[in-house]
């Protein structure tokens, strides 16, 4: 095992472990270097052979599917799974969160293969009935059959968290899908990690046979000028920003879908009727500082502005400001496996708000000065023009007059909207969507709801991941078209 | 950061060093006989003397005046410092300078603005009636007619537009460092012509504005010609507005958002897009055009030609190609840089650019309009800082102030004693490196950076690191793309 002196991203495809003719990687502006097989001597045996060669998972049943998955969720306690252990020490270096919410994360991963969790999130999503088998249909007098067909697919995964590999060997499996994993430079470690652990379990399953893993850099043309072909894949689930999908566009063509979860971030709302009363503000800054602090605000679900309904007055600002502190004290008051002082604050960002400090006259600033997190508190309904780097434990809370003024700042890349008090969801939900916000949350519930299981955001990516392949059959009261008499013919697109 | 007050006492200021301070912050060039050698041959102790003076005496004056400063100061307890390192918390981050809310632009609130600037500043600018101001460049007008300051905005291509007090006499400081640095080969005294011929200007760009690419027209005729206009040659014969600067900086905001009908300026500007559009279209083919009518107008004269290297090494290929060549005199100076925008530049790019136009060296320089002394490219490519601007490596991570020995990458930082209109102390994105201990080959005592100059962001960036949260480099660079698929 001398192998696992250096930090090595393993190759796992179809069932093998590769780690020979490894090249360094990363290590840029003091990242860790890592090791990974050099991506030209695994590429051929990336892709599958033949489409045909996808029916062995067609012999399993769904319920077959998910003792297996159930069964390998019992294998990925990362205080005993050697993998898992090796791959959190150094996602410690890798990830941008900090060791306690690492080990959290970590924590969760056998959660995640609980049967009863799969099966709800199959029922909400495609639909247990339509990948077990044909689901029948009649429209317009003409019978059918919908079958929901896993894909030959690529995933270019998120590195925020290590749950996000977890996820798609999941998205994988229940959908029968040949997943090719792309792991990203600040998590290059744990999906191997649990893949290696499906071959140790069952290493000749038909799903540990159609999971494979490797790391190759983004952009690596000779690489993906090969990969990203039709005849090898029919769709690419790309995760991030635009660098990352920028990549892919290239080589998407007919036979070859993209399906972009695009970079997002949060904002929250807290209309007329939220901040009555001393307890009110108490209660109001704790739910904004778990939106923003869980997960040290990694994610697009944490909240990065809260709009503030009251207006400008001087009482409305010093109301504004109380609740600026109960964010404040709420966000350092958080259990360190949700919370901590960030891994490393921003310079850039600690630049802005160091400037917003001095700017008295139009804001407030709580915190910040040791990059622990830092609340920043507008006096007029300008948000900070830095709010897209609001990160590290970093928000602002914007006073406005109306609704309205909230919708202005909602756009196509606002993911969550966490509302109060709840008596506002109705027409926040409303009108928020028709400017482009995707999911609706009771203020202090961004982080707590059903989890990427759920329909994550208004993408719906496993519903989209799978082929849905038709059937249709005449039925007895159907005349033949080589039947029809002249002027019988109706053909209706 | 923290309040700790600095352990030891700053260091007493003796008469003659007071003398010699105040005399390199009043009028840094004439104390030096505006001699280039000169100025870069102070033995480094007798620089970081003055400069420590300076800064006391700097710090003691402005904190009276510039409410900002001493809003910073009495936060970190710092009333002298004893060491230069020790006035680090004390530099401005430059972001300071677009502190004020957005809005008080799309709404034309230009009397909170200036209140909004006064804070940053010695002058008092708050007794200047703006309320019937119509635009940017109505309000930074007044300014300019009505105090010492001259105010420069930035280009707003981050959609907010900062506003940098610099007053006339910072303007014509920064002008003055290019007249005596770039055409008095270092170790000769200046000869007569050097401080006293008209020397023909030419620039890319604008006669005037407000940004401050605009300005430097202005003070460049000043400084290079005297104020004689038939010198200045620039491409565009019009002042640059600020106020459409403005503008195609909220489209690009508004368009990032995904909803172009809500571009938050006012209707009389918005009615401008089609002038904005015109002027980003013609303009590569407009400055191209020139630079060639130049090369033919000012042949065999003494000229001071600025613009970008790819935007030379065209005409000079061309030229070349047809025979011609030396055509400004040997010692004008013809100042490139910029990057190569999508175009593969030879290797010997340089040395096509000096036959062509019969000049030494093709010259750059380092600066900003936040720092009053350029510094330019010395005999072996190295930018040196003038003997009155202070620098600091600070930290990446914790902004804490690098030693001053050996050699050290970090965020560059400056303290210029020369700034009239505002502080003088600032930071900046940029990541250099200075070899404190080893003097340059090429002789001068001042400190300079070896290497490139690159932008924090460039360096780091998110080598393959994919996330679901949205950055603002994920941003900028969809707005690149953008660019990109209009061409």
């Amino acid at each position: 095992m001398t192998d696992s002196l250096k930090p090595i991203s393993y190759a796992i495809i179809r069932g093998k472990i590769h780690h020979d003719n490894l090249v360094s990687f990363g290590g840029r502006g003091g990242d860790l270097e890592f090791y990974a097989p050099d991506p030209q001597t695994i590429i051929d045996e990336l892709p599958i052979r033949s489409p045909s060669d996808m029916a062995d998972m067609y012999e399993l049943s769904l319920d077959d599917v998910i003792d297996y998955l159930e069964e390998l969720g019992t294998h990925l306690d990362f205080r005993t799974n050697d993998y898992l252990r090796e791959a959190a020490e150094y996602s410690y270096q890798t990830a941008p969160t900090t060791p306690p919410i690492i080990d959290g994360f970590y924590a969760t991963l056998p959660l995640m293969f609980n049967r009863e969790r799969i099966l709800q999130w199959v029922d909400n999503s495609v639909g247990r009935e339509y990948l077990e088998g044909w689901v029948e249909k009649r429209i317009n007098g003409s019978d059918f059959n919908v079958r929901a067909y896993g894909s030959r697919a690529l995933h270019i995964v998120a590195g925020n968290g290590p749950t996000l590999g977890a996820l798609t060997v999941l998205r994988g499996a229940v959908t029968r899908s040949d997943t090719v994993i792309k792991v990203p430079s600040n998590d290059p470690f744990t999906t191997g990690a649990i893949v290696r652990t499906m071959v140790d379990v069952a290493p000749d399953h038909p799903i540990t046979k159609h999971v494979s893993v490797a790391y190759w850099r983004g952009g690596d043309e000779a690489f993906e000028k090969k990969l990203y072909q039709p005849h090898n894949l029919e769709k690419i689930v790309a995760w991030g920003g635009f660098s990352s999908v920028k990549h892919v566009t290239k080589y998407i063509q007919p036979g070859l879908e993209l399906i972009s979860l695009d970079p997002k971030h949060s904002a929250s709302f807290v209309g007329e009727g939220g901040l009555e009363s001393e307890e009110q503000i108490i209660e109001v800054g704790k739910r904004i500082a778990c939106d923003v602090g869980v997960g040290n605000q990694v994610g697009c679900a944490n909240c990065r502005t809260v709009y503030v309904m009251g207006g400008e007055s001087d009482e409305a600002i010093e109301r504004l400001v109380k609740l600026g502190h109960a964010v404040y004290d709420g966000m350092l008051g958080l259990p360190e496996d949700m919370s901590t002082r960030p891994k490393r604050y921003d310079p850039e960002l600690k630049s802005h708000v160091d400037a917003c400090r001095l700017s008295d006259d139009f804001y407030e600033v709580i915190g910040g000065q040791q990059g622990e997190g830092a609340v920043i508190v507008s006096k007029t309904s300008d948000p900070v023009d830095f709010s897209a780097y609001l990160a590290d434990r970093t928000v602002n809370l914007v006073p406005i007059d109306t609704l309205e003024d909230f919708l202005d700042a909602v756009d196509c890349s606002t993911q969550t909207v966490g509302v109060y008090p709840p008596q506002w969801v109705d027409e926040v939900r409303h009108k928020g969507a028709l400017h482009g916000g995707q999911r609706f949350v009771e203020l202090g519930y961004n982080l707590n709801g059903p989890g990427l299981i759920g329909p994550q955001d208004g993408i719906e990516p496993v519903r989209r991941m799978v082929k849905w392949i038709i059937n249709e059959k005449p039925t007895a009261a159907m005349t033949p078209m080589w039947e029809f008499k002249p002027g019988e013919t109706h053909l209706v697109a | 950061m923290s309040s700790n007050a600095p352990a030891q006492q700053a260091p007493a200021i003796g008469p003659e060093l007071e003398r010699e301070a105040r005399a390199w912050m009043d009028d840094p060039f004439a104390h030096f006989g505006y001699s280039n050698t000169r100025l870069h041959s102070v033995p480094r102790e007798e620089q970081e003397a003055v400069q420590l003076a300076a800064l006391n005496l700097r710090l003691a004056e402005r904190r009276q005046q510039i409410p900002v400063l001493a809003k910073l100061a009495d936060a970190q307890g710092i009333d002298s410092v004893a060491t230069i390192n020790d006035a680090a918390p004390l530099l401005f981050e430059h972001t300071v300078y677009k502190s004020y809310p957005i809005s008080l632009l799309a709404r034309q609130r230009f009397d909170q603005l200036s209140k909004w600037l006064d804070k940053l500043t010695p002058y008092d600018i708050t007794g200047v009636d703006v309320s019937g101001c119509k635009s940017i460049d109505d309000w930074l007008g007044t300014l300019r007619a009505e105090t010492p300051l001259d105010p420069a905005n930035s280009s707003g291509t981050s959609g907010t537009m900062s506003f940098f007090p610099k007053s006339k006499a910072d303007y014509r400081l920064s002008a003055m460092c290019f007249r005596v640095q770039l055409p008095q080969p270092f170790g000769q005294m200046p000869t007569e012509g050097d401080l006293k011929d008209k020397m023909h200007v030419m620039t890319p760009l604008y006669r005037d504005g407000h940004m401050s690419t605009g300005a430097f027209g202005k003070y460049m005729c000043e400084i290079f010609a005297f104020g004689d206009e038939s010198y200045l040659h620039t491409a565009f014969q019009t002042k640059i507005s600020s106020d459409l600067m403005w503008l195609a900086g909220r489209l690009r905001a508004a368009q990032a958002k995904g909803d172009v009908s809500k571009v938050d300026v006012p209707e009389t500007l918005l009615a401008r897009k089609a002038e904005l559009e015109a002027m980003q279209r013609d303009m590569p083919a407009q400055q191209q055009a020139f630079v060639k009518s130049m090369v033919q107008e000012l042949r065999g004269q003494r000229v001071f030609a600025m613009g970008t290297t790819p935007m030379f090494y065209e005409v000079a290929k061309s030229g070349l190609a047809e025979g011609i060549k030396d055509v400004f005199t040997p010692d004008s100076v013809v100042m490139g840089g910029g990057g190569a925008k999508g175009m593969v530049l030879p290797d010997n790019v340089d040395d096509i650019i000096k036959e062509f136009f019969g000049v030494p060296q093709l010259r750059s320089s380092y600066g900003m309009t936040e720092l009053n002394s350029f510094t330019v490219t010395c005999e072996h490519g190295h930018y040196h800082f003038l003997p009155w601007v202070t620098v600091f490596l600070l930290d990446r991570d914790t902004g804490a102030p690098l030693p001053r020995s050996g050699v050290q990458t970090g965020r560059a930082s400056f303290f210029d004693m020369t700034h009239d209109g505002t502080w003088g102390g600032i930071v900046t994105g940029d990541r250099i490196t200075i070899d404190w201990d080893t003097p340059c080959p090429c002789g001068r005592t001042t400190p300079a950076i070896q290497g490139k100059v690159q932008r924090f962001s460039e360096v780091e960036g998110g080598d393959d690191k994919i996330t679901c949260a949205a950055t603002p480099e994920a941003q900028a660079d969809a707005l690149d793309f953008l660019n990109a698929l209009e061409l």
